[in-house]
């Protein structure tokens, strides 16, 4: 046996946790799963029925615990790891399967494929057979947390200049964002860019929130390696931080995984309930909207609208109310696609799919389902609380010729809020100083 | 009535075989970890892993089981057969005493469960995506317990055929922890650990955390 | 000077990293590449994967508006 095989079969020994066996037993191979998997609707072959991807693994399994199976490898199937089944693992959990748990939801025995498909991407990372553009990423987070003063300073720098544009936008002189404030009492966390940083600081001023920023980002990329290691250094980032500063909420930009797992999983990882709470933007959002906090006119935005519901926000985080709460006081025009909540369809873009170039053509073929689901709703914009699937459906738009606009639900928000920047007489005002015009 | 004392005789060690082996494994998943749920709870894990078992097996509850209705309610029937089935079993004993209408009415239930099994066998070796899943142990599995249920329900209105049942229970009893028929142990847990993840989450009962 | 040049603008991260991690592979061990970017999460998260990568960030500023240049060394 190699030494990579050998890795692996003890990252796999150590995943054995209950779920996991019960995940590995439980399947009756009916075979009703097989359309649950956008992979499979794309294109129906056996390799993309769940319950085959989950075969693959129990295959290796069976070799290792198995009574008959070590008799009679043949008579259940049974084989022993080798470099290549580890190699063909290793590419269907990170390039066949985004973690959606659409299967899992649809299996009349309650088979958690994803949760197989963790514990191979775990294998995979381990034995060093795992994409290493996200093992990259995730040490370039990981780099980040040892030493923040290394990227800090310039940090500060780029959100003074952004505050004063925040000022600018809402006519507000005294708008702030402030980086890592000690005693405010949320802590937001974006995702690396501004586009992240300007809609969120724009309602959180005007909600007059006691917010800060931090200086990280909320994506996580060992999650989608499986590696709890790498996953607990990069979210213990933003948990000291948080603790250091004495927040009572960490609130987390839109996006699927960071929020499935730092809401629902790193208190596991960490085996500690956190002192402060965590949720995400869009329920920020929609207790704004639900106290009135917030003027919005839903006349600025009279496009159809259509909600995607990213599997990590609804599926696993149980985000599911909230968006639409928000979108219905936002927006006039909103239709919901078919199917939607928690049977809703995976864009094809998560499980770090997106951030894999040599996975391309096969994510956007996978993609299918959702550009047909999305074209039947008319929709003009598609609004995703997710980054991951904003990039996804962006690009299968393009691909499936839908020419929809793909928006993150804050910046509808800040649009139904219609800031003075945005009102044409103000805009001349502000061509100047906007002290001068704040004064006034 | 000495093949018929050898057969239950058999069936009888079978079943502590069954139920022995079964230990063995539950004891050795039980020392799997089981990590504490440290996340504070949107919803409540009783109330999904109700509907896990309840709304949550319904027909209509999955889109899965929606677009393939017959085969789902084939399985949910050859299910309901195995249950009555192991009952039957079980009080065999005493079944002279039992009225004659509720044992014909088991052996239809039951009968009807073979009847399924059979047909899912034969959707097994015909449909390509089942005949590509399954193995060897998966056919055993299935017709082993087709078997024992026909032979239950033919033994419930004859009992000629008691030794048959026996012979045939014992069979199934053997290999079920040894092979794919254990599936139904790990099934109720599988569900409640559904049950427990949609729950927490408020993923099914979204509207009503608020 | 650079033997490669990347307009990353207008990419939003993570994709400016994923982009630099696989024009890396294509150059020479001391060679340079060059790129400006747009999202001013390259601020922070290319030096950070030149630190976890063993590479070498040889300069990185801000030129005109929002565009970020910079010039990485593959050393390994």
């Amino acid at each position: 046996m190699s030494a990579q095989v050998d890795t692996a079969l003890q990252v796999l020994e150590k995943q054995l946790n209950r779920p996991l066996v019960v995940a590995l037993e439980a399947c009756a191979r009916c075979g009703l799963c097989a359309e649950a998997c956008h992979y499979y609707l794309a294109e129906p072959s056996i390799d993309h029925v769940p319950a085959a991807r989950g075969e693959a693994l129990r295959r290796a399994y069976r070799a290792e615990h198995d009574f008959l199976s070590r008799i009679f490898p043949q008579w259940t199937g049974a084989e022993k790891l080798n470099e290549e089944s580890l190699a063909k693992l290793a590419e269907m959990a990170f390039s066949q399967c985004t973690l959606c748990r659409r299967c899992a939801f649809n299996c009349p025995m309650g088979v958690d494929t994803p949760l197989m498909m963790r514990a191979v991407r775990a294998m995979a990372t381990a034995s060093e057979t795992a994409p290493e553009l996200l093992v990259m990423l995730a040490d370039a987070a990981i780099e980040k947390g040892k030493d923040p003063s290394f990227f800090r300073d310039m940090f500060v720098e780029q959100m003074a200049d952004l505050e004063k544009e925040l000022q600018t936008k809402m006519g507000d002189p005294a708008a702030r964002i402030t980086v890592e404030r000690e005693g405010a009492k949320i802590l937001y966390v974006p995702l690396a860019g501004e586009h992240t940083i300007m809609p969120p600081a724009i309602i959180f001023n005007a909600v007059k929130e006691d917010w800060t920023l931090s200086i990280f980002e909320a994506a996580n990329y060992g999650v989608f390696l499986g590696d709890v290691a790498r996953a607990k250094q990069i979210a213990a980032r933003i948990i000291d931080e948080a603790k250091r500063l004495g927040v009572k909420e960490v609130v987390l930009a839109e996006c699927g995984h960071a929020y499935a797992s730092f809401r629902w999983e790193a208190p596991n990882w960490f085996g500690e309930t956190f002192p402060f709470k965590v949720t995400s933007l869009i329920e920020k959002l929609d207790e704004y909207v639900s106290e009135g906090r917030l003027h919005l006119d839903p006349s600025a935005n009279p496009e159809l609208i259509t909600y995607h519901d990213s599997c990590n926000m609804a599926r696993t985080g149980g985000v599911i109310e909230e968006p639409r709460r928000v979108l219905k006081a936002i927006a006039h025009n909103f239709v919901e696609m078919t199917p939607n909540r928690h049977e809703a369809y995976c864009c094809g873009g998560g499980g770090g799919l997106v951030a894999l170039p040599e996975y391309t053509e096969r994510r956007l073929k996978a993609g299918k389902p959702k550009a047909d689901q999305i074209r039947k709703t008319r929709a003009n914009i598609v609004v995703a609380a997710c980054e991951n699937c904003r990039l996804q459906i962006g690009e299968i738009s393009e691909q499936y010729g839908l020419g929809v606009e793909i928006t993150a639900l804050a910046d509808l928000v800040v649009k139904a809020m219609r800031l003075p920047a945005t009102r044409p007489e103000v805009e001349k005002l502000f061509a100047g100083d906007p002290a001068t015009v704040s004064s006034n | 009535m000495a093949l018929l004392s050898l057969t239950q005789l058999l069936a009888l060690l079978a079943l502590l075989f069954a139920a022995a082996a079964f230990a063995l494994r539950w004891r050795w998943a039980a020392q799997r970890p089981l990590a504490d749920d440290r996340a504070p709870m949107k919803g409540s894990p009783a109330r999904g892993v109700l509907y896990a078992f309840t709304f949550g097996m319904a027909p209509w509850a999955k889109e899965s089981t929606r677009r393939h209705m017959i085969a789902y309610l084939r399985g949910v029937g050859f299910h309901i057969g195995i249950f009555a089935g192991l009952a039957a079993l079980l009080t065999s004993p005493w079944w002279p005493l039992v009225p004659d209408s509720a044992r014909w009415l088991f052996a239809f239930v039951i009968g009807f469960g073979a009847w399924l099994g059979f047909v899912g066998e034969i959707m097994r070796q015909v449909e390509h995506n089942l005949r590509a899943l399954s193995t060897p142990d998966d056919h055993a599995s299935v017709l082993l317990v087709s078997v024992f249920l026909a032979t239950a329900s033919i033994a419930l209105i004859n009992v000629g055929w008691l030794p048959a049942m026996y012979l045939a229970s014992a069979l199934m009893l053997i290999y079920a922890p040894l092979g794919k028929i254990r599936h139904c142990v790990y099934f109720f847990f599988s569900r409640r650990f559904f049950g427990l993840f949609v729950g927490r989450r408020a993923v099914i009962h979204s509207e009503a955390t608020r | 000077m650079s033997s490669t040049v990347l307009d990353l603008k207008g990419l939003m991260c993570p994709l400016p990293v994923v982009k630099i991690a696989n024009a890396i592979k294509k150059v020479e061990i001391g060679e340079l590449i060059e790129a400006t970017a747009s999202d001013p999460g390259v601020l922070a998260d290319i030096p950070a994967w030149a630190r976890s990568s063993g590479n070498e960030l040889v300069t990185m500023e801000k030129v005109e508006g929002k565009v970020i240049r910079f010039v990485v060394k593959r050393i390994r």
